[in-house]
């Protein structure tokens, strides 16, 4: 096998294995030294095929199955899941379960910052902030386990509700553990902007401006670190969302910076509505039954991730399995901003620039496109096409 | 105002703390009541309707009808099969099934006692608690 | 009867032998002490010798359209200089007996031809990560060997030799660290530069760029460079804890000066992001020189 040098421009492969990724993804950055002039993306490295295979399952067994779309949303799938379906057997659930649910995916919210505040100081080499970090985290899952019974893809969710109450000894332990990571928030809010060798790593890196930040489609904190006002639970209030609203963090300085510090502040945001809501949790039921066949029709519902806004939409025909589900989750919005920024920066900067996003890759693979290595073109199989395409591919293996 | 080394009172707590890592498996903490972990059945209660066999997302539970009209059945658990949601506790109408909150260290060396037989109705009265050689070959592949 | 004495003295203490397992022991050290300022449990006591020993039994994969030359030999060239160095410096507390007039420059120049090793073993390599951590191995290189050398040029001044030996026999009896507190501190942070410790570790950035110029290296390669870094990590320590510290006279002396001086850089690794390689450059080019000359400067007017 040759080896030959086939171009002056020098390629840095990032994934689909590398250290600084934790789930597999390809970045092709083209360098000149030490600064990347060209960005690509190819993603598809952890497409399971859930949505076909959710059409193949009933409306309960779908819920579990979308719980595992990814490990640190979980709990927002699955709400977005029951939200959808009971919007389309028209039953709304009881006033408790909408503040339970609400309560659970605050605590993955905080759960999710602290696990993304710790990858995002490893990839900028500060080991000690990773590991102190991860090791805070480990409050919010046992507060997780003690309410839901599991430490990631809590299962809290029913079609029509949840699962479990919250009793005394529960809340206290929730407001105890709340009070931990409040401080602790606190202190590193106090170490991501103060501390000088930090900030060298991550001020005025990956600065994105409002404009560029609307027209790139970011989503989620990334977006309002860009000043966007977009925040799915004030825009498009939903469930428990609507008693207990929480207020918009925006930040106007577009960095890298700006990103850690709108999240942080996230934190705190998602302890105050825990604790009110723990105050004030109305009194009722915990669930409502649903039918085994859903009624025919469709339905849309837009939620805010950790990571952003998640899109689902569903469609019945009237029987007890979904005919269309459709996921779209925040990160593939956020990875456009990722391609523009890296240009023009510093190798070094761009993993930093990635874990800016927060990015969850075995969320947003959702459509894998064929590229066709001998005519250098690309071609989008639907369904039936795909599998005629395996019927006579096998059948001439056969020949 | 930027300050360098602002992790310093952390670390320097760290010298004279214990390690936060927990010891396993010599020190072994309490599960928490909720937590989901193995199933069990009680017979009395359950009328093999066979919901919670429908329910399960990953296909973890069989009930298999011996007889339709005496109601005699067996019901298979598949260990490895199972995701620990707890969605047959919320299928079932009578309230025959409970996950323990300590029998979670469910690790094996071959995957023969995955395959548990937690309930049958020709030795009514007991739990049956699972053991190999209560599934037969035959019965298996049935 | 010389001969023999001569031989263990090389090859079993203090060189050879002791060099290596002192040097996996005080890796040990640094990754344990790190692991309790985290807050957790770090490696057992033997980790580093399990790590030597494991990839030593590994298969060594040498890649296409590298030169194989040079592929297998320069770890070993690497780990030749830094065992070499070794031999003009005090290591546990044995005065060197092959010191010679100039052997500062010399000890210097072993230290960096391991790193200089490694800079061309990444070259050598057709890899993406391997080049782009040549190319910082390298740069990092030429930005802290300067105010490094000056730093440690102070003590030599002042005892009025350049050689390794003579200015230990001085530092005995002055406390430099006292007297050149600046030179202390820019001699520690240029041996953090030197180890690639973080916030230095800009050439081996596992999360930009795998692991740097050694990313081709496998099994008993790597093997070799690790021990060839284990070595460099003692002869390091001694050399600026002989020269700022008081002078190493005996074994126990030895041992806890350097793992004092290892303490501190290891508190600075776990206070510190990674700078990236252009920020190191400013920093050295930028302050380190600048501290050093305003050190001598007092020197020669104080």
């Amino acid at each position: 096998m040759e080896t030959t040098v086939t171009s002056k421009s020098f390629t840095v492969p990032i994934g689909p294995q590398h250290p600084a990724l934790k789930e597999p993804g390809h970045f092709q950055f083209t360098v000149d030294g030490e600064v990347v002039t060209q960005a690509y993306v190819r993603l598809g490295y952890a497409h399971r095929g859930i949505e076909k295979a959710a059409e193949s399952r009933n409306w309960v067994q779908d819920l579990y199955l979308l719980e595992r779309v990814c490990g640190i949303c979980s709990h927002i799938h699955a709400f977005a899941y029951c939200l959808a379906v009971e919007q389309l057997a028209h039953v709304e659930a009881p006033p408790r379960a909408e503040a339970i649910r609400v309560l659970v995916a605050e605590l993955e919210r905080i759960h999710s910052h602290f696990l993304w505040m710790g990858v995002s100081a490893h990839e900028a080499g500060f080991d000690t902030l990773f590991m102190y970090s991860w090791r805070d985290r480990e409050k919010v899952m046992d507060i997780l386990e003690g309410l839901t019974g599991n430490r990631v893809n809590y299962s809290a969710n029913l079609l029509g509700g949840v699962k479990f109450d919250i009793d005394a000894t529960q809340a206290k332990a929730i407001r105890e553990g709340l009070d931990f990571l409040e401080e602790r928030a606190g202190h590193y809010l106090q170490v991501l902007s103060k501390d000088a060798m930090f900030l060298q790593r991550t001020r005025g890196i990956g600065v994105m401006t409002r404009t560029e930040a609307e027209v790139l489609g970011a989503v989620g904190p990334t977006a309002r670190a860009s000043f966007v006002p977009r925040d799915m639970r004030l825009t498009a209030p939903y469930s428990a969302y609507r008693q207990f609203p929480v207020q918009m963090v925006l930040d106007d300085r577009g960095d890298l910076e700006a990103r850690f510090e709108v999240r942080v502040h996230e934190l705190f945001e998602s302890i105050r509505l825990i604790r009110e809501i723990l105050n004030n949790l109305p009194s009722g039921e915990l669930s409502v039954r649903l039918p085994r066949r859903i009624p025919a029709g469709e339905a849309m519902v837009r939620l805010e991730a950790p990571r952003g806004e998640v899109f689902y939409y569903i469609k019945s025909n009237g029987t007890d399995k979904p005919e269309r589900l459709k996921v779209r989750t925040p990160t593939i919005c956020n990875l456009n901003s990722v391609i523009r920024l890296a240009v023009g920066h510093q190798l070094a900067d761009v993993p930093m620039i990635l874990a800016g996003i927060d990015p969850c890759f075995s969320c947003n693979d959702r459509m894998v496109t064929l590229t066709d290595a001998h005519n250098e073109g690309e071609r989008l199989m639907t369904w039936p096409q795909l599998r005629q395409h395996g019927i006579d591919f096998y059948k001439q293996v056969g020949k | 105002m930027k300050s360098l080394g602002t992790m310093f009172p952390d670390v320097t707590g760290s010298l004279f703390r214990k390690p936060a890592t927990e010891n396993y498996p010599e020190v072994r903490k309490a599960a928490p009541s909720q937590l989901r972990g193995l199933l069990h059945l009680k017979l009395a209660s359950c009328t093999g309707c066979g919901l919670c066999s429908m329910d399960c997302p990953a296909n973890a539970i069989q009930i298999n009808m011996l007889d339709r009209k005496t109601r005699s059945f067996t019901f298979d658990y598949h260990v490895d099969r199972c995701t620990f949601c707890g969605q047959c506790l919320e299928s079932c109408r009578q309230g025959a099934l409970s996950m323990s909150s300590d029998e979670w260290e469910l690790a094996a060396l071959d995957k023969t006692p995955f395959l548990m037989r937690i309930g049958d109705t020709r030795n009514a009265g007991t739990t049956v608690a699972g053991k190999p050689e209560n599934v037969s070959e035959e019965e298996k592949h049935s | 009867m010389n001969t023999i004495s001569t031989l263990v003295s090389m090859l079993i203490f203090p060189g050879g032998l002791f060099l290596v397992l002192a040097g996996l022991f005080y890796q040990w050290f640094d990754r344990k002490l790190l692991a309790v300022l985290q807050n957790r449990i770090g490696p057992r006591w033997f980790q580093p010798l399990a790590d030597t020993i494991k990839l030593l039994a590994k298969e060594e994969v040498i890649p296409n359209g590298v030169n194989p030359y040079l592929f297998i030999g320069l770890p070993l060239v690497a780990l030749a200089g830094a065992l070499t160095a070794a031999l003009y410096v005090p290591v546990a507390g044995v005065a060197p007996s092959y010191g010679f007039s100039g052997d500062l420059v010399v000890v210097l120049y072993l230290l960096s031809l391991l790193t200089l090793c490694m800079g061309l073993a990444g070259a050598n390599s057709l890899d993406r990560f391997s080049l782009v951590g040549a190319t910082r191995t390298l740069t990092q290189l030429f930005s802290y060997e300067a105010p490094f050398l000056l730093a440690l040029l102070g003590p030599a001044l002042v005892a009025g030799s350049w050689q390794v030996g003579k200015i230990t026999t001085y530092a005995v009896n002055h406390w430099l660290i006292l007297t050149q507190p600046i030179g202390f501190i820019v001699a520690l942070i240029g041996l953090m530069g030197k180890l690639e410790m973080p916030p230095f570790d800009a050439p081996e950035a596992h999360t930009e760029i795998v692991a740097g110029a050694l990313t081709e290296y496998s099994g008993r390669g790597l093997a070799i460079f690790d021990l060839g870094r284990a070595v460099e990590l003692i002869v390091g320590l001694t050399l600026v804890s002989s020269f700022y510290l008081g002078g190493v006279a005996s074994l126990p002396w030895f041992i806890a000066k350097t793992l004092a001086l290892l303490f501190v850089m290891i508190g600075l690794q776990s206070l510190l992001t990674r700078l990236r390689i252009d920020q190191t450059i400013g920093l050295w080019w930028r302050y380190g020189t600048l501290l050093v000359l305003v050190q001598w400067f007092f020197m020669a007017f104080a």
